[in-house]
């Protein structure tokens, strides 16, 4: 799938996370802060680019800002956020999981 | 918090109770209540207005949490809805006005500092990458030489006056940056503005034109900030703005004189220009001074040219005095697409 459009998900507020995405020609660009960036920022990064991959995106500027979330709320903010900037959903929701 | 917190937008052109009770929030934290303000959003507790944010397109200001409700993690919350509201309406990068002291706060919601004048006022955005990637743009442009010089003119419309500005800086620099104000806000549209410096530049050696950005002369870095010490509202307006060029833009391009011509008729740009000469020399700043060169306008019949004066000019339909302050491209399009019709007897 393509980023068309920026797309906002999620909120500031504690153990969650706020997902803005953008359109971007060809590469990946993920930008992201956390409050616990010194203890879990590898770990979020790698879930991020991980359900990345599974819905097949390559390319965007994906800006985060990490209140605590667990993963299963960074996968579900993110999967919102590019659900809400594609324009047709081919992704597979059972490889999602 | 026992009680049901109230979220929800306020128009405040429809709402006038709302609104009201805004200005009383926003006293009390010291600020003023702002006219050019579209959208609120308000939190309300037990039926007392507890906080409130507003939205001036993309510029968020007017934020206050009343004083008995501060330390309640209130401000995330406020946050979020603020940038969804915006997000609802069109407006995905955001600024934000605030006082240096609350930078801090507004870090933990989002926004990172562009422009910080101390004591007064600061300016930030939504997102850690923003003027950090327009500068990486703006490198790729970057020139050779030891005097690069920059101008950044609205052209509204196009003159004599603009072309001998160009002229001059390009005359006693090794090259020169131009920049046409991006802002949709004046008589002439941005498109129309930016064809006609195009145009009217054509001849003139070691000159790139850029297109302008919201990090220059526009509705975010202009805007007036109404602080309670109203003396203070005219600084620190022209101040952001020439603090990004100097700390961001003029770096990454590596301007080291910016040239502006005289200013004769408006108050504002002769504030602009005289507040240049402080923020973009004095010692106000980590990154380098720039020298700014300031050359008396072209004039034509004893008459300073001015922009100003043709727009005056096409209000009354003296085409033929036109003629003589501006290039033939600029005529020929206030003909054919800027004729004002003049009114009749009322």
């Amino acid at each position: 799938m393509k980023i068309v459009r920026e797309a906002l998900a999620g909120t500031l507020e504690s153990s969650d996370l706020m997902v803005r995405i953008a359109p971007r020609d060809d590469e990946l660009e993920i930008v992201l802060q956390s409050e616990v960036i010194q203890q879990f920022g590898a770990q979020i990064e790698a879930v991020v680019r991980d359900t990345l991959a599974k819905l097949g995106i390559f390319a965007g500027l994906i800006v985060i800002e990490d209140k605590g979330a667990l993963d299963c709320v960074v996968r579900a903010r993110l999967q919102t956020a590019v659900q809400r900037g594609v324009d047709a959903w081919t992704a597979d929701w059972s490889a999602l999981s | 918090m026992s009680e049901e917190l109230l979220s929800y937008a306020v128009d405040p052109a429809e709402e006038e109770n709302e609104r009201q009770e805004i200005v009383r929030l926003l006293a009390r934290s010291d600020l003023d209540y702002e006219i050019g303000v579209e959208a609120f959003v308000v939190f309300r507790l037990a039926r007392r207005l507890i906080a409130c944010a507003g939205l001036e397109k993309n510029v968020v200001k007017c934020v206050a949490i009343d004083p008995d409700w501060r330390g309640e993690a209130l401000g995330l919350k406020l946050l979020t809805e603020i940038v969804h509201l915006a997000h609802e309406r069109g407006h995905v990068h955001l600024f934000l006005y605030t006082k240096p002291d609350n930078v801090d706060f507004f870090r933990c919601c989002g926004f990172y500092p562009l422009a910080v004048v101390p004591g007064t006022v600061a300016l930030m955005e939504n997102t850690p990458v923003g003027i950090q990637s327009y500068c990486n743009q703006l490198k790729k442009l970057r020139q050779p030489g030891d005097v690069i010089g920059s101008i950044v003119v609205n052209a509204n419309p196009f003159t004599y006056g603009h072309r001998h500005l160009v002229e001059h800086a390009a005359a006693h620099s090794d090259w020169v940056h131009l920049f046409v104000v991006a802002e949709d806000v004046s008589l002439i549209s941005y498109r129309d503005r930016f064809q006609l410096v195009k145009a009217g530049i054509e001849g003139i050696p070691r000159v790139t034109l850029h297109p302008g950005s919201e990090y220059m002369v526009s509705r975010a870095t202009f805007s007036a900030y109404f602080f309670k010490e109203k003396g203070i509202v005219g600084d620190c307006f022209t101040a952001i703005d020439l603090l990004l060029f100097r700390n961001w833009i003029a770096p990454a391009l590596g301007v080291t004189h910016r040239f502006v011509g005289t200013e004769p008729f408006c108050r504002t740009t002769h504030k602009y220009n005289a507040d240049m000469m402080h923020w973009l020399r004095a010692d106000v700043s980590v990154s380098p001074a720039i020298a700014v060169v300031e050359i008396p306008r072209s004039e034509q019949d004893q008459a300073p040219i001015s922009a100003s004066a043709v727009r005056r000019l096409l209000r009354a339909g003296d085409f033929s005095t036109i003629a003589k302050l501006v290039p033939p491209t600029t005529l020929a399009l206030l003909q054919s697409k800027y004729r004002i019709e003049r009114p009749t007897a009322a």
